[in-house]
This record gives C-alpha cells, sequence and structure tokens, in this order.
C-alpha cells in the first residue's frame, strides 16, 4: 500500500529538494543526483505495481464526501509503464542535451515533479483526486515550457496555462453536477451513473459529459481546444518536448478513459448524440493535424502537430466503444508514447548536433547520423502504420473497431479518414528520411562530417526504437492484457 | 451563569481599555499591549468557542444586567466565536508580517496612535460579531469606520490622504443608508433587540402590513453594509484604500474590516429579518447580480492594473463578489459557502498583501510590475508565499480558495435557477484570476541578466518569514481539513436561528 504513496511522493520531494537547495559544486554531481532520482523513482512505481493489489489507498478527506484516494487497476499499469519508460529513457538523454540549454537544476526539479504528478494521476482512484493533480500537472510542466525564457516561450507558457485552466474548469463543472447526480466519484469499470439517474436526468448528465470531453480534451489536444499544444511543445528543450507531446498530452486521454468508461459508462453513453459529437471532433482532429503537420516547415513544429493528429486516434478509438477499437486506442497509447518520444529525442539530437530546425535545411544529414536516421526512419514507419511495427497493429485494430461497428456512416469514414491520415504522416514524416539519406547528385560529400550523437543521447533513442518495434513483433502480449481491461468496461 | 459567559464582554471591554491605555504610551509599550491584548483576546475566543461547542447552544450575556427590552445584549454562539478567533489570529500575522515595514511608513512619533486605532478596530470588529443589539452595531460601525480611517491616513502622503477621503466619504454614506434602515427598523418594530425585532418583523410580515416599507428597511440596511464592504458598483474607494496605506492597514482591512460588515449583514438576515422573509424580499436577487458582476469586473479591473499592490485591492472587489452571490443564492448551503469565502479570503488576501511587500521592497520599493521581474529570487520566502497565495486564489485543489469554489459550485447546482449563470461566472472569473495571478507568478520567477537591486537574507527577516510561514499553513489548513470548519458554519447558522 506504502509504495503507491511513496512512489508518488518520491519523485515529488527529490524534485522540490533540487529547486530549492544551493547550486551544486558541479555539473556532474547534478546529473548523478538526477540520475540516481529517476532511477530510484521507476523502482518504486514497478515496486507499487507488483506489491500494491487491488486496495484503495485512500490518504485523506478534502471534505466528508470528497476523499483523495488511490488505486491502482490495468489503465494505471498501461499508462504508467509507459510514462515511466519515455520519462526516464529522456531524462537520461537530458544529460547530454541540457549542456546547451543551462538552468539545469531547475530543469531537473520541475521533471521530476512531473514525473511525480504523472504517476499520482495513473494511481489516482476517484475523479477528485484526479483533477488534483490534473491541475498541478499543468503548473509543474509549465516551467518546461518556460525553459528558455524568451519571448516566444513565454506567450507559448501562458497559452498553454489558460486552455489548459480553461478545460479544467470545464471537467470541474462536470465534477459538481456529478457529485449531486452520481452516487459516487470513485472510477469503477462501467461507470456510476445508475439506471434511474439516466433516465431521470439523462440529458442534463449527457451535458456535462460533453463539457467533459472537451474540458479534458484540451490536454490531449482535442479539436476545438488544440491550438496550445502546436505553440507550447516545440519552445520547450528536446527531452521536455518529448515528455509533453509522448506523456502528459496522454494524462488528458488518460483523462477521457477515465470519465467515459469509469465515471458516464459505455452503457450510457453508446449511441448518444455526445458519442456522434466526439467521433466527428476526433476524426476532425485526425485529418486537421495531418494537414497542419504536412505543410509545417520547422522539424519540432511538425512533429507537435502530429502529436494532434496522432492522439485523435487514441481518442477515435475510444469513442467509438467497441472491444476493438478500445483495444486498438490503449495499443496506440503505448505505441505513440514511444514512437513520438523518439522521434522528439531524435529532433533534439538533430538540433543539438548540427543546430538546424527546418526541415529543408537537413539534406544529407542520414549520411551525418546514420544511425540516428536510421531509428527514426523505423519509427517514423512505426507512426504511419506499416507493418511490423506496433503503429500498424494499434491501427488495424482500430480501423477494425470502426468498420465492426454499427454506427451508421461512421463505419466507413473513420476507416477512410485513418487511412488518408496516414499517407499524409508518410508525406511528412518520410522526407526528412529520404532527403537526409539520398541528398541528391548536387550534394556535396566533401564536407560530410560524422556527427553521431554521444551515447547517452543514442541509447534512450535505441531503447524507445526497440519498444516501439517490440510491441509489432510480439503484440499478443499487449492486447492480451489489455483484453482485461476491454472485458471489464464494455 | 458560567465564568466563561463573560468572555466576549470582557474582549470587547478589554480591547476599549486597552487603546485608551495605549494613547499614553510610547511606541514600544504600545505594540507590546496591542500584541498581548490580540493574543488574550483570541485566546478568551477560543475559550468561549469550546463552551459554546461543549453545550450545544448559544447564549445571551446581558450587559449591566438591565434585562431586555432595555438593556444592552451581547449574543455568542458557535460562529461568532469562531469568527472572533480567526479575526484575531488573521489581525496578529497581519501586524507580524508588517511590523518591519511599518517603521518605515509611519512617523516615529506616530507609531503609537497605529496600535491605538488597531486596538479600536479590534473592539469594533468584536462588537460587530457579538452585539445583538442593532444600536450597539451601528456604534461600532461608526468606530470602525474612523478606525479604519485614521489606519489608511496614518501613512502621510498625498494619495493616502486622498484615499482615506474617499474611503470617509463612501462609509459615511453606507452608515447613513445603515442608519435610516436602523431608524425604520425601529419605527415599525419599536425594538432595537435582534430578537425582539424579529419576533415584531414576523409578525408585522404574517399580518400584511407595511410590506413596502419592510422592503425599503431591508435594501437600505444590505445596500448600507455593501457599500461599506465593497460590493462591486460601490468599490470606487477600495483600490487606493488597500493600495497605499500601510501594508497591515491594508491586509488588515481587505480580510477583516469588510469582512466585518459582511458579518453583520449575514446576522442581520438570520437574527433581525429572518431568512425567509429576507428571502421573499428578492433582495438576494438584486445581491446575487451585483455579486456576479463584482466578480467579472473587479477580476478585469486588476488584469488592467500595473501596480502590484492595487492588483490586489481590485482582486478583493473580485472575492467580495463571491461571498455576495452565495449569500445572493438565498440557500442554507450559499450562505455557508460565502462565511467559509469570507474566511478563506482573509487568510489568502492577507497572506498575498503580506507576501507583495517583501517582493516590493527587494524592488527598490516599487510596485510597478517591470521592477518586480526576478523578485522571487531576492525573497525566496516572499516569492513563495505569493505564488501559494495566487494559486489559491486560482482554485488548485489542497488550498482553501478550491474549497471556497467548491462549496459555491455545490450550493449553486442546487438552486436551478442561479445555477447555471453562477457556474459559469465562477467559470471565467476563475481563468480571469488565473490571467492577472499567474501574470505575476510567471514574472516574479522571471531572472534578470543584471542584478539592479539587492537580495534579502533569512537572517534580516525571521519574524516576516515566521508570519509567512503561519499564513501558508493556515491556508494548506483550510483547504485540506476544510470539513471541520464546514461543520461550525453549519452548527453557527443553525444556532443563528
Amino acid at each position: 500500500m506504502y509504495y503507491i504513496i511513496l512512489s508518488i511522493l518520491f519523485p515529488i520531494f527529490t524534485g522540490v529538494y533540487l529547486l530549492v537547495r544551493k547550486e551544486m559544486k558541479s555539473r556532474k554531481n547534478l546529473l548523478m543526483a538526477a540520475g540516481i532520482f529517476f532511477v530510484i523513482s521507476a523502482v518504486l512505481v514497478i515496486l507499487a505495481l507488483c506489491m500494491a493489489g487491488n486496495g484503495l489507498f485512500t490518504l485523506f478527506n478534502l471534505t466528508n464526501r470528497l476523499p483523495i484516494l488511490f488505486k491502482i487497476d490495468e489503465v494505471s499499469v498501461v499508462f504508467s509503464v509507459m510514462a515511466v519508460v519515455v520519462i526516464v529513457c529522456a531524462g537520461f538523454f537530458s544529460f547530454a542535451y541540457m549542456k546547451h540549454e543551462g538552468k539545469e537544476k531547475r530543469y531537473y526539479g520541475y521533471y521530476l515533479i512531473v514525473l511525480g504528478v504523472l504517476i499520482a494521476l495513473c494511481f489516482a482512484g476517484n475523479l477528485i483526486t484526479f483533477y488534483m493533480f490534473f491541475e498541478v500537472l499543468t503548473l509543474s510542466s509549465m516551467p518546461l515550457v518556460l525553459h528558455n525564457g524568451s519571448k516566444e516561450a513565454v506567450m507559448a507558457g501562458l497559452k498553454y496555462l489558460f486552455y489548459s485552466l480553461s478545460g479544467a474548469y470545464m471537467s470541474l463543472f462536470g465534477i459538481y453536477f456529478l457529485e449531486r447526480y452520481g452516487n459516487t466519484l470513485t472510477f469503477s469499470p462501467g461507470g456510476v451513473i445508475s439506471a434511474e439517474m439516466a433516465v431521470q436526468h439523462g440529458g442534463i448528465l449527457l451535458g456535462i459529459c460533453f463539457a467533459m470531453l472537451i474540458g479534458f480534451g484540451v490536454k490531449a489536444g482535442m479539436f476545438p481546444m488544440h491550438a496550445w499544444l502546436p505553440a507550447a511543445h516545440p519552445v520547450a528543450p528536446a527531452p521536455a518536448s518529448a515528455v509533453l507531446s509522448a506523456v502528459i498530452v496522454k494524462a488528458g486521454v488518460l483523462a477521457l478513459v477515465r470519465v467515459v468508461y469509469y465515471i458516464f459508462g459505455v452503457s450510457f453513453l453508446k449511441g448518444s448524440w455526445v458519442q456522434y459529437a466526439w467521433i466527428v471532433l476526433t476524426l476532425t482532429t485526425v485529418f486537421m493535424g495531418s494537414m497542419l503537420a504536412y505543410r509545417e516547415p520547422v522539424l519540432k513544429k511538425r512533429l507537435a502537430y502530429s502529436t494532434v493528429s496522432q492522439l485523435s486516434y487514441i481518442l477515435f478509438g475510444l469513442s467509438v466503444m467497441n472491444a476493438e477499437s478500445v483495444t486498438g486506442g490503449l495499443l496506440h497509447v503505448l505505441s505513440h508514447g514511444f514512437i513520438k518520444g523518439a522521434l522528439f529525442l531524435c529532433a533534439g539530437a538533430i538540433i543539438y548536433m548540427t543546430g538546424k530546425t527546418r526541415v529543408d535545411q537537413l539534406r544529407g544529414i542520414g549520411k551525418e547520423m546514420p544511425l540516428l536516421m536510421w531509428c527514426y526512419t523505423i519509427v517514423s514507419l512505426g507512426l504511419i502504420g506499416i507493418p511490423p511495427t506496433g503503429g500498424f497493429i494499434s491501427k488495424w485494430y482500430l480501423a477494425q473497431g470502426a468498420l465492426l461497428s454499427d454506427i451508421p456512416g461512421f463505419n466507413w469514414i473513420g476507416p477512410v479518414i485513418l487511412l488518408i491520415s496516414a499517407l499524409l504522416t508518410a508525406g511528412y514524416l518520410l522526407p526528412l528520411t529520404i532527403r537526409g539519406f539520398f541528398p541528391g547528385a548536387d550534394y556535396d560529400y566533401g564536407t560530410l562530417k560524422k556527427k553521431e550523437p554521444p551515447l547517452i543521447m543514442t541509447v534512450p533513442i535505441l531503447i524507445l526504437t526497440a519498444l516501439s518495434v517490440g510491441i509489432g513483433l510480439f503484440p499478443q502480449i499487449v492486447t492480451n492484457y489489455l483484453s482485461h481491461i476491454v472485458e471489464r468496461v464494455i | 451563569m458560567n465564568f466563561v459567559q463573560n468572555f466576549p464582554a470582557v474582549s470587547i471591554l478589554l480591547c476599549l481599555f486597552a487603546g485608551i491605555i495605549s494613547s499614553g504610551l510610547k511606541k514600544k509599550a504600545a505594540r507590546f499591549v496591542n500584541t498581548v491584548l490580540i493574543s488574550i483576546v483570541g485566546f478568551l475566543s477560543l475559550c468561549t468557542l469550546i463552551y459554546v461547542m461543549g453545550t450545544g447552544e448559544s447564549f445571551v450575556y446581558v450587559m449591566g444586567m438591565f434585562p431586555a427590552p432595555w438593556g444592552n445584549e451581547i449574543r455568542a454562539g458557535v460562529l461568532e466565536a469562531f469568527t472572533a478567533l480567526f479575526f484575531c489570529i488573521i489581525m496578529l500575522l497581519s501586524l507580524a508580517g508588517g511590523r518591519k515595514k511599518l517603521a518605515d511608513e509611519v512617523e516615529e512619533g506616530k507609531t503609537f496612535l497605529y496600535y491605538v486605532l488597531m486596538d479600536l478596530l479590534l473592539a469594533s470588529l468584536l462588537a460587530l460579531v457579538y452585539t445583538n443589539d442593532l444600536f450597539t452595531a451601528y456604534v461600532f460601525v461608526e468606530i470602525n469606520t474612523i478606525a479604519a480611517c485614521g489606519l489608511i491616513m496614518i501613512r502621510q502622503n498625498g494619495r493616502t490622504i486622498e484615499a482615506a477621503a474617499r474611503y470617509m466619504i463612501m462609509s459615511l454614506l453606507g452608515s447613513g443608508l445603515l442608519l435610516m434602515g436602523l431608524c425604520m427598523l425601529y419605527d415599525l418594530t419599536g425594538h432595537l433587540l435582534m430578537s425582539n425585532i424579529k419576533e415584531q418583523i414576523k409578525w408585522v410580515y404574517v399580518s400584511g402590513q407595511y410590506r413596502i416599507p419592510l422592503l425599503v428597511t431591508i435594501a437600505l440596511l444590505s445596500v448600507g453594509l455593501a457599500i461599506k464592504s465593497a460590493l462591486f458598483p460601490f468599490h470606487a474607494w477600495l483600490p487606493d484604500a488597500y493600495g497605499y496605506s500601510t501594508v497591515s492597514s491594508a491586509a488588515i482591512l481587505s480580510s477583516l474590516v469588510s469582512k466585518g460588515y459582511i458579518f453583520l449583514l449575514i446576522k442581520i438576515i438570520y437574527r433581525v429579518v429572518g431568512f425567509e422573509i429576507f428571502y421573499e424580499s428578492r433582495i438576494v436577487d438584486v445581491l446575487f447580480v451585483f455579486g456576479l458582476m463584482g466578480m467579472i469586473f473587479g477580476s478585469i479591473s486588476a488584469i488592467r492594473e500595473n501596480d502590484v499592490r492595487r492588483m490586489i485591492a481590485f482582486s478583493s472587489v473580485a472575492q467580495i463578489g463571491y461571498i455576495y452571490m452565495g449569500i445572493g443564492m438565498g440557500t442554507q448551503a450559499g450562505m455557508e459557502a460565502s462565511i467559509f469565502h469570507i474566511f478563506s479570503h482573509a487568510a489568502t488576501k492577507s497572506l498575498l498583501f503580506i507576501g507583495a511587500i517583501g517582493l516590493t521592497d527587494v524592488s527598490g520599493g516599487s510596485r510597478q510590475f517591470i521592477e518586480l521581474t526576478g523578485s522571487a529570487y531576492r525573497n525566496k520566502w516572499a516569492g513563495v508565499t505569493f505564488t501559494v497565495g495566487s494559486l489559491s486564489m486560482v482554485g488548485v485543489p489542497l488550498f482553501s480558495g478550491f474549497i471556497s469554489k467548491l462549496l459555491f459550485a455545490q450550493a449553486a447546482v442546487q438552486n436551478d435557477v442561479k445555477m447555471l449563470p453562477a457556474l459559469i461566472i465562477l467559470g471565467i472569473s476563475t481563468i480571469l484570476n488565473a490571467i492577472y495571478f499567474m501574470k505575476t507568478v510567471i514574472r516574479i520567477y522571471t531572472p534578470v541578466e543584471e542584478r539592479k537591486y539587492e537580495s534579502i537574507t533569512f537572517k534580516d527577516m525571521k519574524l516576516y518569514v515566521a508570519t509567512l510561514a503561519c499564513f501558508i499553513i493556515l491556508n494548506v489548513v483550510l483547504g485540506v481539513s476544510s470539513q471541520p470548519i464546514a461543520d461550525i458554519i453549519g452548527q453557527g447558522l443553525a444556532m443563528f436561528s
């Protein structure tokens, strides 16, 4: 039991410790401390996952009816494993990368706090606990966006803050109502809305469900509240962008999983206008994100738009609400997490080694950094959805789910849009590979220098790449595990 | 009669005597008397609180043993005792936090007067909280006004004199309306004691006579007290008064003085007019609308402000709006939320004022945002405190502001008509709060390249840091374990009727 609380508080306290203590004597000490903290945090999370069991752990009572409590279930496991892997990898990557960004003590401090808060979100057992840490997540991840302190970063940070706070308030608005109409705010598979309540207050409950979808959807970059994401993610240092884009946005996805499947319940929402509206929003986002990414010249921004699009793949899966689509969505949580983490780290390594940010400047990059670009290419193929990578499996499930659903119209529009978006994904990711490896006849090979990044940068990228391919090679392990979740909630 | 029942009356008298004695004392002695006084009064209030919670019912203390309806009565229940205790804590902390600064702000020869005024202010606040007699209430409202004016004006510069004059005019207008209301009540009922008036009003109301005069009376009382507590359209005096007076005065004025009047209004609603009759009069709707407008316009003014002290002052307008919105909901839950917000806002606003002074002090005394850049690094404790206050104001969980908002929203969802406007405005106001508070927090944490101003070390400000720590603890306690306080409020309101 106490592992849960320890795994949440250890990163938060060590993060605060790094923030308040004096500047360390040397950079090496700081990195050593941060590295040790990362490893211990990861070990604690694994211990918590193994030892905690299914019990509820009540920390304290906010008011009589609102306890702050934690509970570990299968969804927590999926999200927390992904979060920890990506955060630790990006954390070690930062050791080299952050050398040229400076202010590292502050960076690692907030980084650790974000880790702790994310774990808390994964383990949260009821909506009020979740909301509490959701707000804290916004506030503690904002310094990562603000890191370089430029005017652009401050504006992006403020944009992030206000979108997130507006979203959080819309969700809070829903919580106020749920507290009155629902039996409890504790997450329970299948929802907490009783049949009687669904009949009596069906209209208003659907309305607040929609408000909560939009509200929590802000974090997941869902249209119409997605505009903060392409602004905020690219201005952060690359490893922080990786965490923002691969993990922190997943907090929004987690929120929607919790709200839809553990508070309102499939039986209440399936076939309602909320489901259709949500499908329309996700498909719009999928298409729009890909289009915007396609015409964006700056690599990190392109990746951020790609996040907007890919996250809505997940949300599309969740919104179709049948077994295959939910499996696909959750699978894509994992594969997108690893892939987008790897992609941003690649972009970071390129910036670190060459200082170039625009895609058209990167001709011949594959000749300079072959290993890195191989990783980039493999994970790109994963994001497009080419076998044998993880992305293929998840998109397969998503398309199958959509086709099997009996929602008129969407059962074929959905797969079509997914397919078009996959082509667009290829269109915006692969030019870097093509131009990187095949710079053309007029490329001056004389000036070519090997610029392979240091090992501490390459290894995390390799790990993430291996994981994303691993899911594709052995999907059975993951889908079997996800079937436990799906059985309970559908 | 139990010995403890003397305590409320004794604490009021103690304050008055301390004021008189201090007027003949030197600066340090006056300060000592004041500190001891507040501690003693706080302790007496605590005893009273424990006593009334033990007996489970309120008691009436008859001054000078003249029985009703001639005599003068004091009445103490759970809510009164708790409010008195809370006011003492906030006052003690605010004075401790601004103590060092006071030497710069007030002329050496006048410092003792500052403490005299504080003693009188405490006396009047206690009287407003405890009294069961409307005329006594009126007398102490005036004492309160004069003491508050003195506290604004004692820092001698042009702006404070102007601010004090404005405050005086608006405040006297409020007292005038209040007095007219009281006169009409006296005409209608022939009584000045709250309990007697209530009986008579019930009778008058049932008989169906004097409907219009009764309505006018309720309106006069509400508007009079609303002006004095700076409800939205009547808030013009507030930013200058809070913005330019000494920091302790600002903290105390915003967190206690305006709250004393609101407390009196709540008492009048429950103990004089009666909750049902007040609700029937539809004045609640007016208060509700003004409250909502205050929440928006107060925040908008704060966003446009370039001076951190005035920004915090404008934020008070918004927060007072919250309180009136809760009262205006016309439900028990709304009232409980309002009273909780009185405490929560008192704890947070004084914290913000005291925290902000630490930041302006390390920025060359300038209060403009541009100078405050990076000040949180120069005074770390003040920076942390200001951040905590801001988060609480925005309504982040774990701080007191979140519980206030939760209670307001819970009250709102029970009222079918006022639910949507209340929740929507609550949302907009949350965002607006976030805009100006987060802007400030980011500003004070933005590092500056050149070192223009000196940092301050822990050694120079031990008392200040201790105060800030107490404030933060108070805020977190209100935010984490709010249930006991909510229970006290519920119990206290039950004792009112």
